[in-house]
């Protein structure tokens, strides 16, 4: 019995995980150089209508890139420091826009004040789609209780472009595609069984990144 | 007597568990500014903040007010700036002591929030309509330019109405002036000026 509800567990916790892709595209196999002084700041884009790329997930894929001791620019402060040249309405969509901002000599002296080298994109959301099952809670003078069965989906899909802010072109892609269910058991009390798909997603995407930088030891 | 001092204090703490309900919101903007980046033209502006645009309460509806004044006429300062080499900053148009320049007066003319419980959505959003009157020194009208300001939350999770609201706004002022900072020079009727006037430089 004992045996049967360990398995039944494992089951269940092995169907909370999340199912993450990531695709990788690079113009050549040449190294991304970063010294000790250089940076890199990762921004979120903001843009669209429906949704802003979340700063939780910005911050998390930054924490992870500093784990491997690369300097990594803080978003606001760079956003701030070079205003209004990346405000949502204003931020280069793409390299052409990017060489004539980077013409400006205002703009160019405080990214080189700041010792930025790499520019980080990142663009995408995470949506909670396909809910089904209920769950009802009730209380009364003898006691409370759920009883019933939730479920939903997350999907992350999130891209990061990487531009060679000293050459001006672009390094390479990222893209991160993860799914995961999560469940809610009402039994008696209420049971979550979450899928960390945002976590995953920002994990793997981290992870990849870092691997695009090569550290020069030598500075 | 012990009844009655249980029930007032109930009343009490209904009270106040309803007034924390409460919708209204008076949003005072405190957050700094950043200053522009910018090289700014050989060109000479007075700027005309009027003491109803430095005091500006904005009343979108019943419940919200936002107090714009200030941080608005600290933002478009900085913007301005980043425009013209030679600028002042006046209270009426007779004030103006600068020749060959442009008189520019910003006023507002409408702000709009909308919120989750408005749209269904999970933000609070904020429009801000300006409109710069541009004459030139001598006070032949230029240009009545409408420059539309948008600004809006990433979302409405553990936010207070005051604090998002203040969020969106401050998003919707550092907009304007980026929307100023771009467009000001393509502004058709402004460009033809400064082309008469023999302002513009090579470069540009």
């Amino acid at each position: 019995m004992n045996k049967l509800l360990a398995l039944c567990c494992a089951t269940l916790l092995a169907g909370c995980g999340a199912t993450t892709t990531i695709d990788e595209y690079r113009p050549n196999n040449q190294i991304m150089e970063i010294n000790g002084e250089e940076s890199v700041v990762i921004l979120g884009r903001r843009d669209a209508g429906h949704y802003d790329t979340d700063r939780e997930f910005i911050d998390c894929v930054a924490s992870k890139m500093e784990g491997a001791d690369i300097g990594v620019f803080p978003e606001q402060q760079f956003v701030d420091a070079i205003y209004p040249w990346f405000e949502p309405r204003t931020a280069p969509k793409g390299l052409k826009r990017l060489t004539r901002l980077m013409e400006d000599p205002a703009i160019k002296q405080q990214i080189e004040r700041n010792h930025i080298r790499y520019l980080v994109w990142l663009d995408g959301s995470t949506e909670t789609h396909d809910k089904g099952g209920s769950i009802s809670c009730a209380i009364g003078p003898g006691g409370g209780g759920c009883f019933g069965f939730a479920q939903w989906e997350k999907s992350s899909i999130y891209e990061a472009i990487v531009w060679d802010l000293t050459n001006l072109t672009e390094k390479g892609r990222l893209r991160v595609d993860s799914s995961g269910t999560s469940y809610l058991l009402g039994v008696v009390a209420p049971i979550p069984l979450l899928t960390p798909v945002k976590n995953d997603a920002c994990a793997s995407l981290g992870t990849q990144l870092k691997q695009f930088f090569t550290l020069d030891q030598v500075q | 007597m012990p009844t009655t001092k249980i029930s007032i204090f109930s009343i009490l703490l209904a009270v106040l568990f309803i007034s924390g309900c409460s919708t209204s919101a008076q949003v005072q903007i405190d957050s700094p500014f950043p200053t522009v980046v910018s090289k700014p033209k050989a060109v000479k502006a007075a700027i005309v903040f009027t003491d109803e645009f430095k005091t500006y309460l904005a009343t979108p509806n019943r419940t919200t007010s936002i107090d714009l004044g200030s941080a608005q006429t600290e933002l478009l300062s900085n913007a301005f700036a980043g425009l013209f080499r030679d600028i002042e900053f006046v209270s009426t148009a007779a004030d103006v002591t600068l020749e060959n320049a442009l008189v520019i007066t910003p006023s507002v003319q409408e702000v709009q929030v909308s919120t989750p419980s408005d749209t269904y959505l999970n933000v609070y959003e904020v429009w801000i309509k300006y409109n710069l009157d541009i004459q030139t020194a001598s006070g032949d009208p230029v240009d009545s330019w409408f420059m539309p300001a948008y600004g809006k939350t990433p979302d409405s999770f553990m936010l207070s109405k005051t604090n998002a609201i203040e969020e969106a706004t401050v998003i919707a002022l550092r907009d304007a002036g980026a929307k100023l900072m771009l467009d000001f020079y393509r502004i058709p009727s402004v460009y033809n000026w400064l082309v008469r006037e023999q302002l513009l430089d090579e470069e540009q």
